[in-house]
């Protein structure tokens, strides 16, 4: 075999290698795709779920059980002091209003599977004017922001997608 | 004799990359059904989930305060009032599942219809499952007996939903069974979604 014949075979070759590489490359992205996918539908039904069990809940502590705050944002929880009330709100199913989710972080097991996701709260006092601007007092608007992700299997390579998702509640009543 | 030999190499190593590529064909064509499979799947499960999700939400919208917004509950059927209309007068919304018998033109032998009625109106197919149930939650998240016994009723705060969806037709393998709730062997791309629903309307 000649010189040229010999390094036509390598170029042909390396051609041939690089356009397989691609295609399984390509396809192995498609797959982490649809996984991915089916992982954010896991996540965004568990998501729902937080966030209808959230809306269902009185807006405050106080306002649970009584109407002062009613003309007085002042009365309601501190803003530093957003979170669970007592010992007795220390699982979902004891909370009472919204802010008890404050800076709490749960896993959770999606149903057949056994893939797991954590989901991070956070709530705080918005700007009734401006739900993007948090605020510092007390306001008639509170904004719960939560995160979730596939905590395992733990993503390889690059990280996993993070969903996050927020609800706004306001306090009015009308007369 | 170089001559032949040089020959018979090529031939060789031209078979083998003739090999590779129908291999890598066949590769491609058989992960590009079996995903297309999966999203397909997907999109049923997403697009059934977004129907049932929003009219959940209005369960009991305009319907009197007085008046107990679900009239039947079991784990795969569900009658409840919504004014759906707004017309000040509740319409009665049924969702329930037929049976795999249903859809003999598929190969899946799990799938079946899932049925949305207004009123007395024929009922309308609104998906295909494979799997669809039901539990109801008291306010302590306690589950309630099913079906729920008419006095209970107006207990049910918020409804968890657990639906399933797989390909209607085989992808990989043949022969095997496909089990409830369980990827198959023979139908690779089943899917689910859990999802609770506590609609403010239905509480009185």
């Amino acid at each position: 075999m000649s010189t040229n014949n010999m390094l036509l075979s390598i170029g042909a070759f390396v051609i041939l290698t690089t356009i397989l590489s691609n295609v399984y490359g390509i396809l192995g992205s498609t797959g982490d795709n649809i996984s991915e996918a089916q992982d954010m539908i896991l996540a965004n039904t568990i998501a729902s779920s937080y966030l209808e069990i959230a809306q269902g809940l009185a807006f405050d502590h106080i306002t649970d059980t009584s109407d002062v705050a009613i003309a007085n944002a002042m009365a309601l929880t501190a803003a530093d002091l957003l979170g669970p009330d007592g010992s007795d709100e220390d699982s979902i199913a004891g909370f009472t209003d919204i802010d008890d989710f404050n800076g709490l972080t749960f896993e959770t097991t999606a149903t057949g599977s056994d893939k797991r996701f954590k989901t991070e709260f956070k709530v705080s006092y918005v700007d009734p004017n401006n739900i993007d601007a948090i605020s510092a007092t007390q306001t008639f608007v509170k904004r719960l922001d939560l995160k979730i992700w596939r905590s395992f299997p733990p993503p390889e390579g690059l990280a996993t997608d993070t969903l996050r998702m927020s609800h706004i509640m306001g306090y009015f009543h009308f007369d | 004799m170089q001559l032949i030999l040089d020959y018979l190499g090529s031939v060789i190593i031209g078979a083998a990359l003739l090999l590779v590529v129908l291999n890598a064909n066949e590769m491609v064509s058989e992960n590009q059904s079996v995903y297309n499979g999966d999203m397909l799947v997907q999109e049923m499960l997403v697009e059934s989930a977004h129907f049932i999700e929003g009219e959940f939400r209005n369960m009991g919208l305009g319907v009197p305060e007085r008046q107990c917004a679900i009239l039947y509950a079991d784990s795969g059927n569900i009658r409840f009032l919504y004014d759906i209309d707004r017309n000040g007068v509740p319409d009665s919304i049924r969702y329930f599942v037929g049976v795999p018998s249903e859809l003999p033109g598929t190969q899946n032998e799990l799938d079946r219809p899932l049925y949305r009625q207004v009123n007395s109106e024929p009922r309308h197919a609104i998906g295909v499952v494979t799997s669809f149930q039901m539990r109801y939650l008291t306010r302590s998240a306690v589950g309630i007996p099913r079906p729920v016994d008419p006095a209970r009723l107006g207990e049910i705060h918020s409804v968890e939903i657990t639906m399933e969806v797989q390909n209607p037709y085989a992808i990989i393998g043949s022969g095997g069974v496909a089990k409830e709730g369980q990827r198959s062997e023979l139908y690779s791309s089943s899917l689910w979604q859990q999802t609770r629903l506590a609609s403010w309307n239905s509480r009185r």
